[in-house]
């Protein structure tokens, strides 16, 4: 399966809504420390190989992104220096970045964009706060502060165009409504950092949560007194985590233990797959909307791996 | 660093380019307007019945925040004709949604929350039963959840409104649900009006307020000792530590001395007789400490008896 080598080290991923073959990537120079940040547009290619359709420099590390759901061709880039990006690959070099919304006074963590509405972005940000961007308006037009510590995730629901969870190191995860003042519900999900949070894609009250500890834990959020199920297998802090499009019960995890790894949190057995192809820190996982089992992995080795659930990431087809 | 290299193309997007994107959200390279393919899960039903989320409000994200008075004060951007073109948001006053919160008054047998919480006891957190209905105590902490929402919730379906029945009390230990039993609320969860916890008696209460009072006590006699643990570990560290410090003076000034050819032969004297004798004994010499003494006469040997010992020594 094809693999893309990386000038930085990776920290995102994501699939393309408009394009099957279509993959972003955001990058980070020197492990996100210190450095520049380059986002990719890459194509995957029928012959079975991955080519850069183009790619954006930033002056500092680019930590996540996410495809506009309205746009094909827009992406937006969460940046080390506090400042989201968008760029569109259908414009020319010179008018690109189209935006740069600079309010986080650190670093933005974690983007997603409303895949309801389609309209609106969210950004959650080392400054304790998350934000809504839309396009048509030049600066925010919500903040939400009430997480005490940074928080490292944000994601909308695949079913409700106005709600939306949040992933916190106060080890708190919340779950907000964009009309209501506060958050809706807050789950204190784990005993260490919550470092990504995901909805199910079908059952719009369960919610997802990976953490420090190691573990990945599902929650109801109408009774989110105890987890749904805890699935433990990482050997490290899961750094993402990501539900099906596709399956009801299906998660996708990658790990500081450099392993991504496929779960069934319905089944007893719930470690379905551990892919181990990665020789660093495995930090930017997704699953394709629009082809069914395809995976995507990117780490701290400068490399992006596509490949088919089942197969090995690594043979070379 | 960032900033520098980023002006000059920060300026070329924001300068003209955004007042053209600002009248015409879609003005991008791509085609206006593109849908992305259907997701997966839109076509199928969701599967779990009643859910807490509010029916979401149509319009664009930035109308819908505005509207709903949320958004940030100073950076209501006033766009005339989005709102304009959805007056409906404003001027309709919505009818009240049994999932709001105010059920309180729209269930008016139940009395409202804020009331019962008041006369209740400020002692132990925010309301949780009391969005049960009204009749409970308001024993939940706000540790877990949002009470709001829970009682919201509990409003609509009547089945999840009693969740908070296991709650936490305001010293922070679990205690077991009381009243319906059980950490999962009613008996009956399709029965939205089943009987409501009854407020605990005094002696439940008084018996709460004493376990508070007796993990407290707890906490802070673990508290002392860890720290008296922890003080004397230090301290017997810091011993050990200068007398090992100046062991290793010692040691590192006889070799700093010996590399510069000054022998302290004071010491070595004091350790040399024992390497000597060892040697000797290589030798084969005569060792005494070794084989012990072996002069005739009065000695250890025959201590035990007048028959084994000259054997022996013999």
């Amino acid at each position: 399966m094809p693999v893309f080598k990386t000038p930085f080290n990776g920290y995102a991923v994501r699939f393309s809504p408009f394009y099957e073959n279509r993959l972003l990537v955001a990058t980070a120079q020197n492990f996100g420390i210190l450095g520049n940040g380059r986002l990719h547009i890459i194509d995957l290619n029928p012959a079975g190989g991955i080519s850069e359709l183009c790619s954006f420099d930033t002056a500092d590390g680019i930590y996540d992104c996410a495809w506009s759901e309205s746009h094909d061709s827009v992406a937006v880039a969460a940046v080390a220096d506090g400042s989201l990006k968008l760029w569109d690959a259908a414009l020319p070099p010179s008018s690109n970045p189209i935006r740069s919304f600079h309010e986080h006074a650190r670093e933005v963590h974690a983007v997603d964009w409303n895949p309801v509405r389609r309209d609106s972005f969210l950004s959650a940000s080392w400054d304790d706060s998350l934000k809504l961007w839309t396009l048509d308006r030049p600066a925010s037009i919500r903040t939400f502060r009430e997480h005490s510590y940074c928080v490292y995730s944000a994601a909308w629901s695949p079913r409700h165009a106005d709600v939306f969870a949040s992933a916190s190191g106060d080890c708190t995860a919340r779950v907000w409504d964009v009309r209501d003042p506060g958050s809706s519900l807050v789950i204190p999900a784990h005993d260490h950092e919550i470092l990504s949070c995901d909805w199910n894609k079908y059952d719009d009250c369960f919610l997802a949560t990976a953490s420090v500890d190691k573990t990945v834990r599902v929650w109801d959020v109408r009774a989110s007194r105890a987890p749904v199920a805890t699935l433990a297998g990482h050997g490290y802090a899961v750094r993402r985590i990501r539900f099906s499009p596709h399956r009801e019960s299906l998660l996708l995890s990658c790990s500081y233990d450099m392993t991504v790894c496929v779960w069934d949190y319905r089944t007893e057995d719930a470690l379905l797959a551990r892919y181990d192809h990665h020789t660093e820190f495995a930090v930017g996982v997704d699953m394709s909307v629009l082809v069914e089992g395809l995976l995507a992995s990117t780490g701290w080795d400068e490399l992006v791996y596509v490949w088919q659930h089942g197969t090995d990431p690594r043979a070379i087809s | 660093m960032a900033s520098n290299s980023q002006q000059p193309g920060m300026k070329g997007s924001l300068g003209a380019p955004v007042e053209v994107l600002l009248c015409d959200p879609e003005v991008t390279g791509s085609s206006p307007g593109n849908n992305p393919p259907p997701k997966p899960w839109e076509q199928a039903a969701t599967s779990s019945g009643p859910t807490p989320f509010r029916p979401s409000t149509p319009g664009s994200t930035s109308v819908v925040v505005e509207t709903s008075g949320t958004a940030k004060p100073g950076e209501l951007y006033s766009n005339t004709g989005s709102t304009a073109a959805n007056p409906s948001i404003v001027t309709r006053p919505l009818p009240s949604r049994p999932w709001d919160q105010n059920y309180g008054s729209s269930y008016g047998g139940y009395g409202s929350n804020m009331s019962y919480n008041t006369g209740y006891g400020s002692g132990y957190g925010s309301s949780m039963y009391g969005s049960s209905g009204g009749l409970g105590g308001s024993y939940g902490s706000g540790l877990y959840g949002n009470s709001m929402y829970r009682g919201g919730y509990g409003g609509l379906s009547g089945g999840y409104g009693t969740y908070g029945g296991m709650s936490n009390s305001g010293f922070g230990g679990t205690m077991g649900g009381y009243g319906n039993g059980g950490p999962y609320g009613n008996p009956d969860p399709n029965n939205p009006y089943g009987q409501p916890p009854s407020p605990p008696g005094f002696w439940v209460s008084f018996l709460r307020v004493m376990h508070g009072v007796v993990n407290f006590f707890g906490r802070v006699s673990m508290l002392i000792d860890q720290n008296t643990q922890a003080f004397h570990f230090f301290m017997t560290a810091l011993l050990q530590l200068f007398d090992r410090s100046g062991m290793l003076y010692g040691e590192l000034a006889r070799f700093v001395l010996r590399l510069l050819g000054i022998r302290t032969k004071s010491k070595q004297k004091q350790h040399q007789p024992g390497l000597d004798q060892l040697e000797s004994a290589d030798k084969g010499r005569q060792q005494p400490f070794l084989d012990g003494p072996k002069a005739p006469g009065p000695s250890w040997d025959s201590v035990w008896g007048g028959d084994d010992a000259p054997k022996g020594a013999r």
